[in-house]
């Protein structure tokens, strides 16, 4: 089907100038890519829950669990009949929304600073040095709320936030002076520790809302 | 050793055979990826997370072409971290420092190179996308279709928008190809 707008010279032209000019891929750097992968890979099997500790987790759950119908029934004092399944339902709710609010906020937070760590290590230069500072100020204080709950029970977890904790730390101290060089150092350090790759690990698949602000 | 083969022994559990799989298509994936995202540190990202993905899922591949496969998880991985760190960008621009971005489309070159760039990312995402696709890394319309999941016919229409916007972006230039 040839179309009005059609002209083999342009289409030629325009393939050679893009192909030349136009995003020009460098040469793949596999080694440095596949000791990522590798360790990114290595990381997610250790984070992953092992079986032992699903039934560990399950096991707390039914405690959880117990201790709120218990606290249900004590309240329920004077009142002659409780129904059981009634209470037992509206702890097992209180339980999973508790849970898939964490669960919600924890990969909220993971997610933001994801995106802001690969902003970083793209834009490097073009952004200012006073917002990036402010911006990571504001996930060390998720960074280290996260490192005082749960989730840092899990030492695999509790290293990648700690991993996160001083890389943002790092960056909130920028000198707007003089930062060309600490923002290199910042990201030799990122790649070298592979900071995004175990984010980006530990991260469940599927969208995610990006904003985090109060959610934590 | 074909690559079915192989894939058996990645599935197995065969490290050895992961690397194989790995260096027969990496250079292509990292390519698409560079030229999608124009940012080595990003185009690195995309490429590892792809890998990452597709070893993780490899349980699920079933019959097709392992390249097409893997190249559908590439565009997917791009174009969705695209869309995000571009809405990350643009809220901390809205947020702060509209003033910027005003100073930096002022100092736009005129040359073919700035031009050219210019006119290919405002070309919607589809559109771009298949254009450098096809014109640029020579993938065939059906591998795009397939890969993009959109019909052969949609694929073709797409790069010959694409074509038709980027001839009046480029117009100025006309001498060059009537050359």
């Amino acid at each position: 089907m040839t179309q009005e707008h059609e002209d083999p010279k342009f289409d030629q032209w325009l393939k050679d100038a893009t192909a030349k000019s136009y995003h020009s891929p460098l040469p793949t750097p596999r080694e440095e890519m596949w000791k990522r992968i590798e360790a990114a890979r290595q990381n997610k099997r250790v984070i992953e829950l092992r079986p032992w500790l699903r039934w560990a987790l399950a096991a707390a759950a039914v405690l959880v669990l117990g201790i709120g119908i218990g606290r249900w029934s004590a309240n329920q004092g004077s009142v002659p009949t409780a129904p059981t399944a009634s209470g037992n339902r509206v702890a097992n709710e209180i339980d999973s929304l508790a849970n898939v609010a964490y669960q919600v906020a924890a990969t909220q937070y993971l997610s933001r600073t994801e995106a802001f760590l690969t902003s970083f290590r793209a834009d490097n230069r073009s952004v200012n040095t006073a917002r990036l500072a402010r911006q990571a100020r504001n996930l060390l204080t998720t960074t280290q709320l996260m490192l005082d709950s749960p989730a840092a029970d899990n030492p695999r977890l509790r290293s990648l936030l700690e991993d996160l904790e001083l890389v943002l730390m790092q960056i909130s101290l920028l000198n707007p002076v003089q930062d060309g060089h600490d923002r290199d150092l910042i990201t030799q350090g990122m790649n070298q520790s592979n900071v995004l790759p175990k984010l980006r690990s530990a991260i469940p698949a599927g969208p995610v809302q990006v904003r985090t602000e109060g959610a934590l | 050793m074909d690559e079915s083969q192989l894939i058996a022994r990645v599935r197995a559990g065969d490290s050895a055979a992961e690397r194989a799989l790995y260096d027969a298509h990496v250079d292509r994936v990292y390519r698409l990826a560079f030229r999608l995202a124009g940012d080595d540190a990003l185009a690195q990202d995309f490429t590892q997370e792809t890998f990452i993905r597709a070893f993780d899922r490899l349980g699920s591949f079933r019959d097709a072409a392992f390249s097409t496969w893997l190249h559908t998880i590439t565009t997917t991985v791009v174009l969705n971290g695209l869309r995000k760190v571009k809405r990350f960008r643009q809220r901390e621009a809205d947020i702060d420092d509209a003033h910027d971005i005003g100073v930096a489309q002022r100092h736009a070159e005129p040359d073919l190179k700035a031009r050219l760039k210019q006119a290919i990312d405002a070309l919607p995402e589809g559109y771009r996308t298949v254009f450098l696709m096809h014109d640029v890394e020579g993938y065939t319309h059906e591998e795009i279709g397939v890969v993009l999941g959109v019909e052969t016919g949609t694929s073709k229409a797409q790069l010959s928008r694409a074509r038709a916007k980027l001839r009046v972006a480029l117009a100025d230039f006309a001498g060059e190809w009537v050359q």
